[in-house]
């Protein structure tokens, strides 16, 4: 597939976007108007200019990823504003931010290709670190932290007690996490694999050289536990111990990082209320339907009401569903546009991390093999965990569905992800 | 390195193609199950929020229309501007209690929700109307109103129908109530109509079956004529008591005296005022088998088509055979024969019809937005009561009844008015008053039943011909006054 390819399926996705309002206009009694031209332009500007970024910096890069990425983006658009027009408006500015970060970032990794993040990655490390505490600071300051449903994750900048902005800067440090551990684990891949000590009958490396990644690992799970965001330490876990794995092929990593995770959560549900109840309502949410289970009730209410085709663009009411622009974004799709809809958008996660594995696998060195298996299984874990939980396949954790939940920060993120991804396939033949 | 890699990758995409498998459990094979689950709050939504037809009576008086609701873009607020008026008939289409009556009977008819049956696609392909469609009621709001203000507020019911053709012309249920009080998101003003001792919400005239008392010698007296067991001169004797063989029980009239002479009375005599003791004696002469073949042509024991669920009335044929003293009682309308005013009003409304029943109904028509009818319903013969002989020395007799006999109170100058009064024994407490016949004028006919529960008003001093009979009177008068 060319880029001439890529830019046709990325028109498409634009031509999908302005279809999506206009029928979610239309459903209303609506003649769709300036939201469906302005969604439209968003759509293509974004992506267009991601498109040339590409053409400009990194022509012989994957022509998948900005299409898949693209068609996730604009089916989420498109429900946001069905949801919530308000809302939309606002990802519209962010899906540009998004883009003109991509554009960035392929721009910053153009001469020295993804060598560059090799070099600094400490700074890399501090700056997640640093991000993640951030939403600690008070939050009287102008530049402090908010606690939204009993975790602290926002970061929000306000002027004269008028609030200008708010991110979650855990969404950007995951990705830089990755960033760092991708390079350390290729410097450090053959010491890490070389099993010299024992400890009682289980094999392990020299203490010495897991010091720094137990360290990363720590500090950004204490930082989380006291955010209280269980879905992004059950997130982290998961993506250190499969880059642990992919970068030693030893499975003793993912079977300690699973047992510290089950040891972690039962800690956890033990520590705090709302873990405990989020178990409670996976488990068993019909005995407590009024209150603990009513939100994934809701949600798996809009899955049946879905059926096979849905009940159509704006013609459900995935408004029953509470937070359905954010995390059940996916059941509000589902319920619109029934089997059908959902199990397409399954698919389009399913080829991105498949994509993503596919450059790793080609990928030239072990430091580009590392940073692109991270950064996907960093996507495909998010989607797994929150599609999960939406399914009441996994307990439910706060965690966005890359990009197609409404919020700008992991729109963000993702977006730097996917472009790295594609820098990385570029720089695959020398 | 590239082996983790693909066991990792292969990992993750299996647990795509779990979450694949689960995805299309949940909505197709358990789907149904959360879609029609009770806490499914769209089941709710679709109700309150779909825009449903108006219900107009016959003159066209809106008694149920639905409005945009204020503010939002898909909700519409179901109203009742007529209130309790038609609240039994029309029932309600509400949120917490669901639908009932004409609102249940014909929600596909009232609601916009499309049709997906085959010939609803059919429809839609050819491009025939979906949409909301009103109905229009028999019902004539003059006459429903003057069977309200009649009933003035005691407990009992008032049906009438056009004998001709079946259009039920009113059918009242008292105590009512108000359907509004059972829309909202609160369940307290429906909570409070389902604790009321007082029944409101029970419709009275479908929905509960009680003893006819004399109104019921209609169905004796049709008997024995088909039955050529008696004409109306056929000479009975008279006395105070009429003793029933093999059991101790007597039967009396109600002044506890003869019935005319104390030595012998005409049937027709007998009919007007009333007399037990002869009509004990005639149902012992037809027999169980003669009247219960007469009362299942009237309709009893059977199922009413009706738009509306009906109580089927009973007259117990089968444990009355072989039992004299139990069907002389029944054949006064005691005992083991109950009716619906519904029922005795179809009684009334086969003799002004030459004897053949119609079926009842309560919408004649359904209609679009612009008012094009859609559906019209035809009047239906169900069967043939009696001979139209048997018919016109019926409604002699029961003509007699209001001229000069228990009925006087049902009398209109200028009006032939026919009909038969009732007042049913209540162990423990006062009597029920019944009514049930019908007036005529030279283009209009209309066939009357009244009850009043334990007397009304008037209480243990409360008679058919006292209580109800004034009722019918101000009913048929109404309506003929209107024709």
């Amino acid at each position: 597939m060319s880029r001439n390819a890529e830019a046709a399926l990325l028109a498409g996705a634009a031509v999908l976007a302005a279809l999506g309002i206009a029928i979610v206009t239309a459903a209303v009694g609506d003649r769709p108007g300036a939201q469906t031209a302005l969604t439209f332009v968003v759509v293509a500007l974004s992506f267009g200019s991601l498109h040339l970024a590409l053409r400009q910096w990194a022509p012989k890069a994957s022509p998948y990823l900005l299409p898949l990425a693209a068609l996730i983006t604009t089916v989420g658009l498109v429900e946001i504003y069905r949801l919530d027009p308000r809302a939309a408006s606002l990802q519209r500015w962010w899906l540009l931010i998004a883009a003109a970060f991509g554009v960035a970032t392929l721009a910053l990794l153009a001469r020295s290709g993804t060598e560059w993040l090799l070099r600094y990655r400490y700074l890399f490390l501090t700056a997640a670190i640093a991000l993640f505490l951030l939403p600690l600071l008070p939050s009287s300051w102008p530049l402090g932290g908010l606690e939204v449903n009993g975790s602290r994750l926002w970061l929000q900048l306000r002027l004269f007690d008028t609030t200008l902005m708010r991110f979650q800067p855990g969404e950007i440090a995951k990705v830089l996490l990755v960033v760092f551990l991708a390079s350390y684990l290729a410097s450090r891949q053959a010491v890490l694999t070389t099993l010299t000590r024992r400890l009682g009958p289980v094999s392990m490396p020299e203490p010495r050289q897991l010091f720094p990644l137990a360290a990363a690992w720590g500090v950004s799970l204490i930082v989380l536990v006291y955010q209280r965001d269980l879905g992004a330490s059950l997130l982290l876990l998961t993506v250190f111990a499969a880059m642990l794995y992919a970068a030693t092929g030893r499975v003793i990593y993912p079977v300690v990082g699973g047992g510290l995770f089950l040891l972690g959560t039962v800690v956890a549900a033990r520590m705090f209320d709302h873990v405990q109840r989020r178990f409670d309502a996976w488990l068993r949410p019909w005995d407590d339907f009024a209150d603990s289970g009513f939100q994934i009730g809701q949600s798996l209410f809009a899955l049946g009401s879905g059926s096979l085709t849905g009940s159509g663009l704006g013609l459900g009411r995935p408004d029953f569903i509470p937070s359905a622009t954010t995390d059940f974004v996916f059941a509000a799709v589902a319920e619109e546009t029934g089997l059908a809809g959902s199990l397409a958008i399954v698919a389009a996660y399913g080829l991105l991390a498949t994509v993503g594995f596919g450059i790793a696998l080609r990928a030239r060195d072990p430091h580009r093999k590392l940073l692109a298996a991270g950064l996907t299984a960093v996507i495909a874990i998010q989607t797994i965990l929150i599609i999960g939980g939406v399914i009441r396949l996994l307990p439910l954790t706060g965690i966005a569905l890359p990009f197609m939940s409404y919020g700008g920060s992991a729109l963000v993120a993702n977006m730097i992800a996917v472009v790295v991804l594609a820098r990385i396939s570029h720089e695959v033949a020398p | 390195m590239n082996t983790p890699i693909r066991r990792l990758a292969f990992v993750l995409l299996a647990v795509f193609g779990i979450i694949v498998l689960d995805l299309t459990y949940l909505q197709v094979v358990a789907g149904p199950r959360y879609r029609d689950d009770v806490r499914n709050p769209r089941l709710a939504a679709s109700r309150s929020s779909t825009e449903r037809g108006p219900i107009v009576t016959r003159e066209g008086v809106v008694v149920a229309e639905s409005t945009a609701g204020p503010g939002s873009a898909q909700g519409f607020v179901r109203s009742y501007p007529e209130g309790p008026l038609y609240a039994h008939a029309v029932g309600y289409s509400s949120l917490l209690f669901g639908n009932a009556a004409l609102e249940q009977e014909y929600s596909r008819t009232l609601s916009s929700d499309s049709d997906l049956t085959i010939s609803g696609i059919i429809d839609a392909l050819l491009g025939r109307e979906q949409g909301a469609q009103g109905i229009r009621l028999t019902l004539s709001h003059s006459v429903q109103q003057v069977a309200r203000d009649a009933l003035a507020g005691q407990t009992g019911a008032v049906v009438a129908i056009e004998p001709s053709t079946g259009e039920v012309l009113a059918l009242y249920s008292s105590p009512s109530f108000d359907p509004s009080d059972l829309l909202g998101d609160s369940p307290v003003g429906g909570d409070a109509l389902t604790a009321d001792p007082a029944e409101p919400l029970r419709d009275r005239t479908t929905d509960q079956i009680l003893a006819p008392g004399s109104a019921f010698k209609i169905v004796t007296a049709a008997a024995a004529l088909e039955r050529g067991v008696a004409n109306p001169d056929t000479r009975y004797p008279d006395p105070v008591e009429l003793e029933l063989p093999g059991s101790t029980a007597v039967i009396r009239n109600a002044d506890r005296g003869p019935c005319a002479d104390g030595v012998e009375v005409a049937f027709a005599t007998a009919f007007r005022r009333s007399c037990n003791t002869v009509f004990g004696q005639i149902g012992m002469d037809v027999g169980a088998e003669g009247l219960g073949e007469i009362a299942d042509a009237f309709g009893f024991n059977g199922e009413v088509p009706f738009d509306l669920p009906v109580v089927a009335s009973a007259f117990a044929t089968a444990t009355l055979l072989g039992d004299a003293p139990a069907t002389a009682q029944s054949a006064i309308g005691q005992r083991d024969v109950q009716a619906t005013p519904l029922q005795m009003a179809i009684v009334a409304a086969a003799v002004a019809n030459n004897g053949v029943v119609m079926r009842p109904y309560l919408v004649s028509e359904s209609f679009d937005r612009d008012l094009t009818i859609l559906a019209q319903t035809s009047p239906l013969e169900l069967r043939r009561a009696v001979s139209p002989g048997t018919a016109s020395v019926l409604t002699d007799l029961m003509h007699d009844a209001v001229e000069s006999g228990t009925g006087r109170a049902a009398r209109i100058d200028g009006v032939f008015v026919a009909g038969k009064t009732g007042t049913a024994e209540v162990p423990g407490s006062a009597p029920h008053a019944w009514f049930a016949g019908f007036g005529t004028s030279e283009s209009q006919a209309i066939a009357v039943a009244v009850v009043v529960e334990n007397g009304g008003a008037a209480g243990a001093a409360g008679t058919g011909g006292g209580v109800a009979a004034p009722i019918a009177r101000r009913v048929i008068a109404a309506w003929l006054a209107a024709g």
